[in-house]
Parts: structure tokens; C-alpha cells; sequence
């Protein structure tokens, strides 16, 4: 019966522990969520009990009406959209190579990647400037596009080929030998099977573009070319703060983030554990 | 077919390299009769012979990066920046150039060795047929190595080259003035003087260690902590915790580190002033008191970096065989034991890789503080050298380059994140299944 007890205190104590982090973890975004809806503009209007001054949806109008919210979320759409489908394509016609052919220079350039992908791109970012400013493609979405395709070929590849190499080859070869050719395998055979490292990619690919800040900064320029990072950015500088319609807009975008991590927690969990990022 | 210019007892080895070198596809074409595949050796050298002025003054631009020429408009002198650049992708073409080469001699050879073996030549004919199979490969490939080559490595050649440069503000930014080579001047003024780009080189590389080191161990423990807990406690809302645990790595960094800094603003924010209202006066400097801040910085990036690890740690625990568990509780072990035995030995072995790329994803962190701290307070050798007190290496790489404009110092920082990160490199590459299975 004593360790009876013991077991239930334990437990007391897990429930208060659990409960306290949960309110650290609620914490700043039940402020985020007031501020979206409280009246005033800056941080330092907003009452210290979340909701206390009252409601109010004018910030929406604000964001909607008068800035470039909509066009800035089109934008972030169109880069994440691109760049997903763009990454998945190139990554998984040169995993396949990587994994099914043989020819020289093989093992250099796939010992290039590795090390390649372990250095972060703010390091080239000047270059980067320079050779986008050379072929015409600052200020624009396509040229934001090329750097963050580029960016993912090295990691992306590696992580396809480890996973077609899994994929046995009496498949393509019994496919060989009815004449398929060697796109016609890549796309009906060993792409199939390798669907879900290809949706996992594809993924989070797609939610890159949604945080980042450095390089739409750097490629950039006008207001109706910029993606939601600077845009919402924007709103809290050191010059100005409008806390409330920068939370406004990060509340809009934030909802649909925490639906699909909730919903594919599970996923999640398993590819963590399951060993979709080792290679 | 017969060939009589060749020996068959291998002697004529040396006579297929002499001839292949001498021109590209040329062994192919007089050797082996293939003509189709000689033939486009043969054309992609004469394209290089006639590219061969431009490519030599490219590369000529880059040694001397211009002159200086005040006289002229703005416009028409001479871009360094352009001309470093330019002689970076033209070397890089060189470089493709010098490998489709000795893939040319390294065909010659394969077809002489087929030669030496069966006594026949490969047709023109099979050659040709040879070449479509072998284009879908390269055509797949192509698009990868392109981009990875001029969009990850050249930048990066490049930023190592401006190392050596003065390309920096006020005196050296094209295309107003010219920039030029000063050898190894900047990483002696960076770390060999008593200045206080010294100081700040120093103070800066100590806080990214300690900085990745705390940030990576306290997510990892907690996220670990909170797992256990979670699954240990048996109670029916664990899974409604997970939802809210769950939240910070679905919130995007940016949204949730801008929050962060308004709660936490030293005067008017939403933490001081919720203190001060149940009677704890006085503002406490979260994120200007330049300890504080640090503290405030991993605290802040605990919050935002321990679902990534509870996840992972859950993820590997479900993997762990319950029989295990059963068996220890036969044997009396306590829920302590059961975790210090089988749990933690478990999940330790299957996370440390991730735990050490973790560690590079922190040094790299560029998110955490720039859109926490900015890099703020200010300290002592701010004004000049650009790097507050939570900077890390490449925060201040960001707002050397963009901000201060001082790129050659950026590079020298650069490239002491190489030195950082080659250890992991290698480790990275030494773990991955290839390597142990003899691929590589």
C-alpha cells in the first residue's frame, strides 16, 4: 500500500510539472493571440491580462486593406510551392542516378555533397547577390527560388539515394529487361516506392520558404515582391512597433502550421524515430 | 573489324594516352573508328580553343581585380567584384572542362582494354548507341550539379577568395574604387592584434561554442525529460500534453522569437510588467544586460528547441521492445532503473548523431538570435567591430556584410566556421552508411 502511495505523489507531481511546462509553453502565444485582436498598436499599449482592453478585429482590416499582406502571402505560396516541386524533382532524378549508376567522378562528387550541405549559405551570401545581379534575377521570386533549390540539392540528394538504395534493384532489372528505358524505371518503378522520403521532402521543402528571413532580404527589393518573413518583419522593427497587426498576421499564418503539425504528429514521430533524416 | 596501329598485348597503352591527350576524341576517332563520340571530344576542345582569349582574360581580371580609373564615369571603370566572380565561374568551367578530359582518356583506355581482351573494336555504330544510354544519366544529373556548382560552390570559393581582398567599406567598394589582393592582412589584423576586432573575434567564437553547446544539451535533456515523463505517468491526457508541447516547433521561429522579444523588452514589456504587478519591482534586463541576454537566449531557445527532441526521443522510445521493461520489472527495478538502464542507454546510442548535427544546427543558428537579441546589447568594442554581446559567428558574418559592409572580415569569420565545422564534416561523413559499407 506504502509504495502505493509513493506512485500516486509521483504522479501529482508529473501532472504539476506537465501543467507548469505547458504554461510556459502557452505562454508567449496566448499573447500572440491577444494582441491580435486587442486595440492599441504597440507592445507597450497591451494589458498584462490577455484580452484585457477589449476586442477588436481592426488589425485584420488593417493587414487586408491596408498593406500588401495578400499579396506577400501569394508570393511566399508561389516560392514554397516552386521550390518543393522543383527540389523534389531535381533531387530524386540525381538521387536515382547516384544510387543506380556507375561513372567517374562518382565518389568525389558525392563525398562534394556531404561536406557541402554542413556549411551554412549566409557564408556565400555576397556571391550569391553578385551572380543573381549578373543574370538579372534580384527582386525576383524565380531567382529566390534558384538559391533555395540549390541550397537543398546537396542534403535532399543524399537522403533520397540512401532511401532508393533500400529499394531493390530485381525491381528496375526485371523492368530492364522488358525494354524499359531508363526514365520510363525512374518514373513508374523506383519513384513509387520511394514515395514517402519524396513526400517528407516535398514537405519540408514546402516550409522552408515560410521562415525564412536572410535570403528574401538579400533578393528583394519592392514591397509587392516580398515574402511574409520580411513582410511581417516589418511591423516590429526598432523604428516602429505594431505588435498588434505583426500578430495578426503571424496568427493567420501560424494556424494553418499548428493544424498540419498536429494532424501529422504522428508522422512526424515515426520518421524522427524511423530514420528518414540518418542517412 | 581489324586494326593493325595497335598492339594487342597492352604495349600500346602509353601510345592511346599520348594520342588522347594531345586532343580530345582523338584516339577515338584514328584508333577505334568511333567517329560520332570522337567527334563531339573533338568538338567540345575546339570550343574551349576558341573561348580559350576570353577564358585567359577572365582569368587574367581576377589576378589583377582592375585598376583603378577615377578619370572615367562611374560606370565604365573597372567592377572588381565582377571580374572576381566571373573568373571564379570561368575557373569552374575550366575545371569541368579538365574532368570531361580525362573521362575522354579514361574511355580511350577502356576501349583499348576491350581492344587487348576480344580483339575487336567497339563499332561506331554500338559507341553511338553507347552515348543515348549514357545520356539519361547525365541529363538527370545535370541540373543538380549545375546549380550545386555555380550556387553553392562558387559562392563559397568566392567568399573564401574575398578573404584576401580589402573589399570593405569606405575605401573599396566597387564600382567606385577597386579592390585588391592584400594577401593574408586581414586574418593578421582579425586575430593577431590587440585591437578590438581581436577582442570581438575572441568573445564572439567563445559565446557560438558555449552557445551550441547549451542550447543543443538543454533541448536535448528537457525534450528527453518531458518524453520519459509523458509516457512514465500513465495519465489519460498525455496526449492533449503532446498537442501543447507540440506547439513551438509548429509555430514559425520567426513569428515566436519576434513575440518573445517584445514580452521580454526590458521597459515595456508583457514579462516585466506582469512582475511588477504581483510586486517583484525593478526591470529585470532580459535582453539587455549583456549575461542576462545570453541566459535569455538559450532560455528562449529551450522553449523553441525541446519538441524537436521530445519527438525524437518519443519516437525512438516506441522502438524500444516492452519485454525489456517486463523483464526488469520482474527483477524489482525501479522506474528510476528501468530508465537509467534500458531508456537512456537506448535512445542515447540511436540520438547522438542527431545530437551532433544539432550541435552544427546551433552554431549556425542564425534565427535564434538575430530575430531574439539582434545581436544586442551593445558592449565595449561594438561601434567598431559590428558584434554585440549575444552575436554569434554568423550573425555577425550578416551584419558585417549587410550592415557594416565589411566583407572581406565577414569571409576571415567565414572561413573560421569552415575550421569549426571540418571536424563535423568528417565525423558526418565517416557515419554515413556508405562510408562503413565501402562505398566511398
Amino acid at each position: 500500500m506504502k509504495a502505493r502511495g509513493i506512485k500516486k505523489i509521483w504522479g501529482y507531481i508529473a501532472i504539476a510539472f506537465l501543467v507548469l511546462v505547458s504554461l510556459w509553453v502557452i505562454y508567449p502565444l496566448v499573447y500572440l493571440v491577444s494582441g491580435a485582436f486587442a486595440p492599441g498598436s504597440s507592445i507597450a499599449q497591451l494589458p498584462v491580462k490577455p484580452f484585457g482592453s477589449g476586442f477588436t478585429l481592426e488589425h485584420f482590416t488593417y493587414l487586408f486593406k491596408r498593406t500588401d499582406y495578400v499579396q506577400w502571402f501569394l508570393n511566399t505560396l508561389y516560392v514554397s510551392v516552386l521550390t518543393a516541386i522543383t527540389t523534389t524533382v531535381v533531387s530524386a532524378l540525381s538521387a536515382y542516378v547516384f544510387s543506380r549508376f556507375r561513372f567517374t567522378m562518382k565518389k568525389q562528387m558525392m563525398m562534394a555533397m556531404l561536406i557541402l550541405q554542413i556549411f551554412p549559405s549566409i557564408v556565400g551570401m555576397v556571391a550569391m547577390y553578385v551572380i543573381l545581379l549578373r543574370i538579372n534575377a534580384l527582386d525576383t521570386l524565380w531567382g529566390l527560388v534558384l538559391i533555395y533549390l540549390a541550397d537543398n540539392i546537396p542534403y535532399n540528394t543524399w537522403m533520397v539515394k540512401s532511401y532508393v538504395d533500400t529499394v531493390p534493384r530485381s525491381l528496375d532489372e526485371a523492368a530492364r529487361i522488358d525494354g524499359a528505358s531508363h526514365f520510363y524505371i525512374f518514373r513508374k518503378v523506383v519513384m513509387p516506392v520511394a514515395k514517402p522520403i519524396l513526400v517528407f521532402l516535398a514537405i519540408s521543402s514546402f516550409s522552408a520558404p515560410w521562415m525564412d528571413f536572410i535570403f528574401p532580404k538579400m533578393v528583394l527589393r519592392s514591397s509587392e515582391k516580398m515574402t511574409l518573413a520580411i513582410g511581417l518583419f516589418g511591423f516590429v522593427t526598432e523604428k516602429k512597433n505594431d505588435f498588434t497587426v505583426f500578430a495578426a498576421g503571424s496568427l493567420l499564418i501560424a494556424i494553418p502550421f499548428i493544424i498540419f503539425f498536429v494532424f501529422s504528429q504522428n508522422l512526424i514521430v515515426t520518421s524522427l524515430g524511423g530514420g528518414a533524416v540518418k542517412e | 573489324m581489324e586494326n593493325n596501329i595497335l598492339e594487342r598485348d597492352g604495349s600500346s597503352k602509353n601510345k592511346v594516352i599520348r594520342t588522347s591527350v594531345l586532343f580530345m576524341g582523338l584516339s577515338h576517332i584514328i584508333y577505334f573508328k568511333q567517329y560520332v563520340k570522337g567527334a563531339l571530344f573533338a568538338i567540345l576542345e575546339i570550343l574551349m580553343f576558341i573561348s580559350l582569349p576570353f577564358t585567359i582574360g577572365k582569368l587574367a581580371d581576377m589576378v589583377t581585380l582592375g585598376e583603378p580609373q577615377p578619370e572615367l564615369p562611374i560606370k565604365e571603370r573597372s567592377n572588381s567584384i565582377f571580374m572576381l566572380i566571373d573568373g571564379v565561374m570561368v575557373l569552374m568551367i575550366v575545371l569541368l572542362f579538365v574532368i570531361v578530359y580525362i573521362i575522354s582518356v579514361k574511355s580511350a583506355l577502356y576501349e583499348y582494354k576491350v581492344f587487348c581482351i576480344t580483339g575487336e573494336i567497339t563499332s561506331n555504330k554500338m559507341a553511338v548507341k553507347q552515348i543515348f544510354g549514357k545520356s539519361f544519366p547525365i541529363a538527370a544529373l545535370a541540373p543538380a550539379v549545375l546549380l550545386v556548382v555555380f550556387f553553392v560552390i562558387v559562392p563559397l570559393v568566392f567568399s573564401a577568395a574575398v578573404a584576401f581582398t580589402d573589399y570593405s567599406s569606405p575605401g573599396h567598394i566597387p564600382p567606385n574604387n577597386t579592390v585588391n589582393w592584400v594577401g593574408f592582412k586581414n586574418f593578421s589584423e582579425l586575430f593577431g592584434g590587440s585591437n578590438s576586432w581581436t577582442t570581438a573575434l575572441g568573445r564572439v567564437a567563445i559565446w557560438t561554442i558555449v552557445w551550441a553547446v547549451f542550447a543543443t544539451f538543454t533541448c536535448f535533456a528537457f525534450g528527453m525529460l518531458i518524453a520519459v515523463v509523458l509516457k512514465e505517468a500513465r495519465i489519460k491526457i498525455a496526449p492533449v500534453f503532446r498537442v501543447i508541447f507540440i506547439l513551438p516547433y509548429a509555430v514559425p521561429s520567426v513569428i515566436s522569437m519576434l513575440v518573445w522579444t517584445n514580452l521580454l523588452n526590458g521597459s515595456f514589456g508583457i514579462v516585466n510588467k506582469t512582475l511588477q504587478q504581483i510586486g517583484i519591482s525593478g526591470n529585470i534586463p532580459w535582453l539587455s544586460d549583456p549575461f542576462m541576454a545570453k541566459v535569455s537566449c538559450i532560455l528562449i531557445n529551450l522553449w523553441a528547441g525541446f519538441p524537436y527532441f521530445m519527438l525524437l526521443v518519443m519516437g525512438n522510445m516506441t522502438s524500444i521492445s516492452e519485454d525489456l521493461y517486463e523483464a526488469a520489472r520482474i527483477d524489482g527495478a525501479s522506474v528510476w532503473m528501468q530508465f537509467k538502464k534500458i531508456t537512456f542507454p537506448l535512445v542515447i546510442f540511436q540520438t547522438a548523431p542527431l545530437l551532433i548535427m544539432g550541435f552544427t544546427h546551433n552554431v549556425n543558428n542564425f534565427g535564434a538570435i538575430y530575430f531574439l537579441t539582434n545581436g544586442n546589447p551593445v558592449v565595449a568594442d561594438t561601434t567598431v567591430t559590428n558584434a554585440g554581446g549575444t552575436d554569434i559567428l554568423i550573425t555577425w558574418i550578416y551584419n558585417l556584410t549587410m550592415n557594416a559592409l565589411k566583407y572581406n572580415y565577414a569571409s576571415v569569420i567565414a572561413v573560421m566556421i569552415f575550421v569549426i565545422m571540418a571536424p563535423f564534416a568528417i565525423w558526418n561523413f565517416k557515419n554515413t552508411k556508405s562510408y562503413k559499407e565501402g562505398e566511398l
